[in-house]
């Protein structure tokens, strides 16, 4: 390009410095969501694996009577064996409040000198614990309400209560955060686990494969195969765990974060492409007469669209040049709290090249493409049209929007000039409209979102009428102990709903399940369900619920028919529940939230199978008042209760911990949403204020003339806020419409990343009734500083304007 | 005093005067029709006529009389529906728009009635831009060039302002400086004095007259009434037709203005 168009170009660009800027921010603001977005993505996806990598998680965990170290050393000799260790998990309880008690899983590590499997690191005081203390992981501090070298009162299952010193702190990778799961993780040592009242006996065995250790199949075939040579051997085999290999616990939860942040990266993108074109089509609209001059003067076709080109390619530039190092920032920042959310330690935060790349290409090749079209349709106008072009041509009038536009003459004259000039150039009117209108539908489908996860939360919650499970560590007398926890004070309701650690069988000797150590994540529970009770009423997606006949008769959850691929009302299933393995037939498939993989069998069914005729280890129960310090009192008479009658409770979930641990899971996700949503409202209307900046430039002639024949400066104002209020108006109601489409995908994709279910569609009034304020506000303040530009000229200056 | 009457005669100037012989704008049987709503407008009718090199030639009517039409489809801005226009010996109708802009930079000056001086670039960068487009001139001389034309036209103090500050004659004259940067045989102008001050377009007007006793050739659309004293051509059209014999104002040896109905 020639040095006098490049001199053209930078004074045109500096020229026009508040919609230069306008163009640039709004470009920036998506190249800044892109950015953080891969920013973050690429550091996670780096650190979690090497956090969790480096954990070296078991391929598998077997669980047996006992390990000891001669069956350690065979296991290790055989061939397909990297190594073996010993472990025990213990789920416990810690008192956090007088008269509360939260789970505690206790990780029994005979040797802290040599951890070679599930390894996790010293993070304060002491290392090793020594005996009758613990060490805590680090994120359980705040939510067993304590600190470094204070007493927890810990209960074992077989155990007294014990007052235990935290006397260090762990940092274990390997586990989701404690705040999120509401559950303390301890560490201590077989000789610990003795005071406490259990036998030191560790009974898991945990294995790493010399090959394959990330290919589930092998690790499965292998794992099986070490059973059943291990129950050859005399081993009883208890349960085989495997985790999806080299995944966190929560990677599916980040990866929807992640998608989540990518799709509205993308769109935003999308957003300032739109704009870009709207606000090159204005630009070139503005100097048609100046390229009608330069083609008078020599310029070619191409130079003028190399012009053009070079102008957006150097606002892109500067866009990427200001969203680089923001949003390098922003995404290290991000990936900082999704790593405190997954519990892992990012040991470095630098960025690879294809970030910067990526951000680039995206930065600077989607506004070249979009720009292309108008600009060399610019480019292509002849001289003499050029010269000639007036704003409006002859054959713009007389559509059926100018006829009925034309009607209109009972309304406010300023108001009529302004919706007239809203619908004279359709083209810009189109793109400003679809840029308002996808910025609003996606601010609309956040919150719309935002409020389906708290209502699909709600509804799940809705569906369970209990207030409490108190699990025990044995099954007991259900007649018993329902009588007692029913002759409590304040308890309206108590039903025995047993339960048992389950898995779906496929033909193999051995069932695997796909739980991690935490014994939460990936866990499959078979529940005795009394069919009369009222206390859960799920909803149905296909089939029915139990019958009281129903003896083989089960119901799945959506997420335990999601274990069982394929899975469908009348097929049978069997299932493994504590090593016993019986047959049921699939009657229903229930949609649950809040709850593990769950296949509800009758009680009846379930003492059959299980073999616990008239016992239970679950109760739940129902109080007569949500006062929290009445419900308080309440639960503490009946642990007292329970324990007069040597009944050894194994935890109490109430429905406060289920909702804060669920809470915990969705909050990132709804801060990320509301994020996205204001990003996008942010994008609209930066377009529009460009778009209204531009009309008005462009109408510097139109104003003069009205000023001549008697507008006020005000008037010239007011059909200018007008304008843009119209357009806001318009493109409001394209959002209500093109949010609907929009909030049914994002509630389907995330719903099923998060929790396997589709969100409900919900229309949010606020989420509406926010953005119409927003839109309208935001209209009148774009449009409020060009109006005030229109209404300074004189009327000698419009009128030489060229 | 008439300024005009100094011109000197066109035979004193050397190096045009072999194009006197043959025309160096001739049209032959042009006409243009627009599209409008209401149907076809014929904005010139089966025009044909011969400028020669070095004639001043004004072109006067009504407005929508089809001056601004003939002026463009010399310059190549606008092409004919029917007909032959030949511009210093190119085919101007038939040459492809890819080509037409260089072409028209090379040979066309042309000027504006409302200057059309580009608003963010000075005086003298505005002179530039033509010798940068068209690179008539080594890079080096442009700038001299475009100094030394602003001279010219008396303007060359204000040559590192924006057109914004300067009056409406001193931007006229700029853009004349500008039709001049690569030095064409032909000037074109629409109305360049229609948008200045009688003492003002007098001036821009002795100037023209001073290109065309250069050699050059000068045609002009005018609604100048005076304008007769110092061309030394005019064409009269109405509805897009020459209404009038072509008056030849003589002024030294010229050869006549050849023109009429096709």
């Amino acid at each position: 390009m020639v040095r006098m168009l490049w001199v053209k170009l930078i004074r045109d660009l500096w020229q026009a410095r508040g919609r230069t800027a306008t163009m640039i921010l709004a470009i920036a603001v998506s190249l800044f969501g892109i950015g953080a977005v891969l920013s973050a993505y690429s550091i996670l996806s780096r650190e979690v694996s090497r956090n969790y990598r480096e954990t070296n998680p078991a391929a598998a965990t077997i669980e047996l009577d006992s390990v000891d170290n001669l069956l350690l050393a065979n296991v290790r000799a055989r061939p397909e064996i990297a190594d073996a260790q010993a472990r025990r998990s213990v789920l416990a309880r810690v008192q956090v409040g007088p008269d509360e008690w939260l789970p505690l899983l206790l990780f029994v590590v005979p040797d802290f000198a040599d951890l070679r499997i599930n390894r996790f690191w010293p993070d304060a005081g002491a290392w090793p614990p020594p005996t009758g203390t613990l060490l805590l992981e680090r994120t359980a501090l705040p939510v067993l309400n304590t600190q470094l070298e204070a007493y927890l009162l810990i209960k074992t299952p077989n155990g007294m209560p014990q007052r235990v010193r935290v006397a260090g702190l762990a940092h274990d990778p390997g586990l989701a955060p404690a705040w999120q799961e509401r559950t303390g993780y301890g560490y201590i040592t077989p000789a610990t686990l003795a005071a406490l009242g259990e036998q030191p006996v560790l009974d898991q065995l945990k294995i790493i494969l010399r090959d394959q250790q990330h290919d589930l199949a092998s690790v499965d075939l292998h794992a099986r195969n070490l059973a059943t040579w291990l129950t050859a051997k005399g081993e009883h085999v208890h349960e085989i765990e495997v985790p999806p290999p080299g995944r966190h616990p929560h990677q599916g939860q980040m990866e929807a974060i992640m998608l989540l942040l990518f799709i509205f990266g993308m769109l935003s993108l999308g957003l300032s492409a739109i704009l870009v074109a709207t606000m090159v089509s204005g630009m070139l609209a503005q100097q048609i007469r100046q390229i009608g001059v330069l083609k008078a003067v020599g310029a070619s076709t191409s130079h003028i669209a190399w012009l053009y080109l070079s102008l957006v390619a150097i606002v892109a530039l500067a866009a990427w040049l200001l969203a680089l190092p923001l949003s390098g920032i922003a995404g290290q920042r991000f990936a900082a709290v999704v790593a405190d959310m997954l519990n892992i330690t990012i040991d470095s935060t630098s960025l690879p090249w294809w970030v910067y790349a990526i951000q680039g290409a995206a930065g600077l090749a989607v506004p070249l493409l979009v720009a292309l079209g108008p600009i060399l349709r610019g480019a292509q106008v002849s001289v003499r049209e050029a010269i000639s072009d007036y704003g409006v041509r002859p054959e713009q009038i007389n559509r059926w929007s100018d006829r009925w536009l034309a009607g209109l003459r009972w309304l406010d004259r300023s108001l009529l000039l302004a919706l007239r000039n809203t619908f004279r150039r359709r083209g810009r009117l189109l793109l400003t409209l679809s840029l308002l209108a996808a910025g609003g539908a996606m601010f609309l489908a956040s919150l719309n979102v935002a409020v389906a996860w708290q209502q699909a939360i709600a509804d799940g919650m809705n569906a369970r009428h209990f207030d409490a499970e108190i699990r025990l560590n044995h099954a007991e007398p259900t007649d018993r102990v329902l009588t007692q926890i029913r002759g409590i004070p304040g308890v309206s309701a108590a039903e025995a709903w047993s339960y048992a650690e389950a898995g779906p069988l496929r033909a193999e000797a051995f069932e695997i399940v796909r739980t991690y150590p935490d014994g939460g994540h990936g866990s499959f529970l078979l529940r005795a369900t009394p069919p009369t009770s009222r206390l859960l009423q799920l909803s149905l997606l296909s089939g029915r619920w139990l019958a009281e006949r129903d003896s083989d008769g089960v119901v799945l959850n959506h997420l335990a028919a999601a274990q069982i691929a394929g899975v469908k009302v009348g097929d049978r299933v069997q299932i493994n529940a504590d090593g016993h393995v019986a047959a049921w037939h699939v009657v229903g498939i229930v949609r649950e939230i809040g709850s593990p993989a769950t296949a509800y069998v009758t009680d009846s069914a379930f003492a059959s199978a299980q073999d616990l005729v008239g016992r239970t280890n679950a109760v739940r129960v129902v109080f007569t008042s949500q006062d929290p310090l009445h419900r308080g009192a309440i639960m503490r008479a009946i642990e007292q209760t329970l324990a007069d009658s040597q009944v050894s409770v194994a935890s109490v979930i109430s429905d406060t911990e289920l909702r804060l641990a669920i809470d915990g899971h969705v909050v990132i996700l709804i801060v990320v949403l509301l994020l996205m949503a204001l990003l996008m409202a942010s994008v609209g209307l930066l377009g529009l204020t460009a778009t209204i900046s531009t009309s008005v430039v462009e109408r510097t002639r139109e104003f003069g003339v009205l000023q001549t024949i008697g507008a006020t400066p005000g008037l010239v104002r007011q059909i200018v806020v007008s304008e843009g209020l119209v357009i806001a108006l318009l493109s409001w109601v394209l959002a209500l419409v093109l949010a609907l489409p929009l909030s049914l995908l994002l509630g389907t994709v995330l719903g099923n990343l998060a929790f396997q279910i589709t969100l409900p569609l919900v229309y949010s009034p606020q989420a509406v009734a926010v953005w119409l304020v927003l839109v309208l506000a935001g209209a009148a303040l774009a449009s409020a500083l060009p109006a005030w530009q229109a209404s300074k000229l004189t009327v000698r200056e419009t009128l030489a304007y060229t | 005093m008439n300024p005009f009457r100094t011109a000197p005669p066109l035979t004193q100037l050397g190096s045009l005067t072999g194009l006197a012989v043959a025309p160096l704008i001739s049209m032959r049987a042009v006409s243009k029709a627009y599209q409008t709503p209401s149907g076809p407008f014929p904005a010139l009718r089966t025009i044909s006529l011969d400028l020669p090199a070095g004639a001043f030639v004004a072109i006067v009517g009504k407005s929508g009389s089809g001056k601004s039409t003939l002026i463009n489809m010399m310059a190549g801005i606008d092409r004919p529906t029917s007909g032959e226009v030949l511009v210093a010996g190119t085919a101007v109708h038939a040459l492809p728009e890819s080509q037409l802009s260089i072409w028209r930079g090379r040979t066309i000056g042309v000027v504006f009635q409302f200057f059309q001086l580009l608003p963010t670039l000075t005086i003298a960068e505005n002179i530039v831009l033509p010798m940068d487009l068209c690179r008539t001139y080594p890079a080096a001389e442009r700038r001299p060039r475009a100094i030394a034309l602003l001279e010219r036209v008396g303007i060359s103090e204000q040559a590192d302002k924006l057109p914004a500050a300067l009056s409406g004659g001193q931007q006229q004259r700029a853009a004349i400086a500008r039709a001049l940067a690569n030095d064409p045989p032909i000037i074109l102008a629409d109305e360049p004095t229609g948008n200045l001050d009688s003492h003002t377009a007098d001036a821009v007007l002795q100037l023209f007259a001073d290109l065309a006793a250069e050699g050059r050739t000068v045609v002009m659309v005018t609604h100048e009434r005076e304008i007769t004293n110092i061309v030394t051509h005019s064409i009269t059209l109405a509805d897009g037709a020459i209404v009038l014999p072509a008056t030849e104002r003589m002024v030294g040896q010229q050869e006549p203005v050849e023109v009429g109905h096709g």
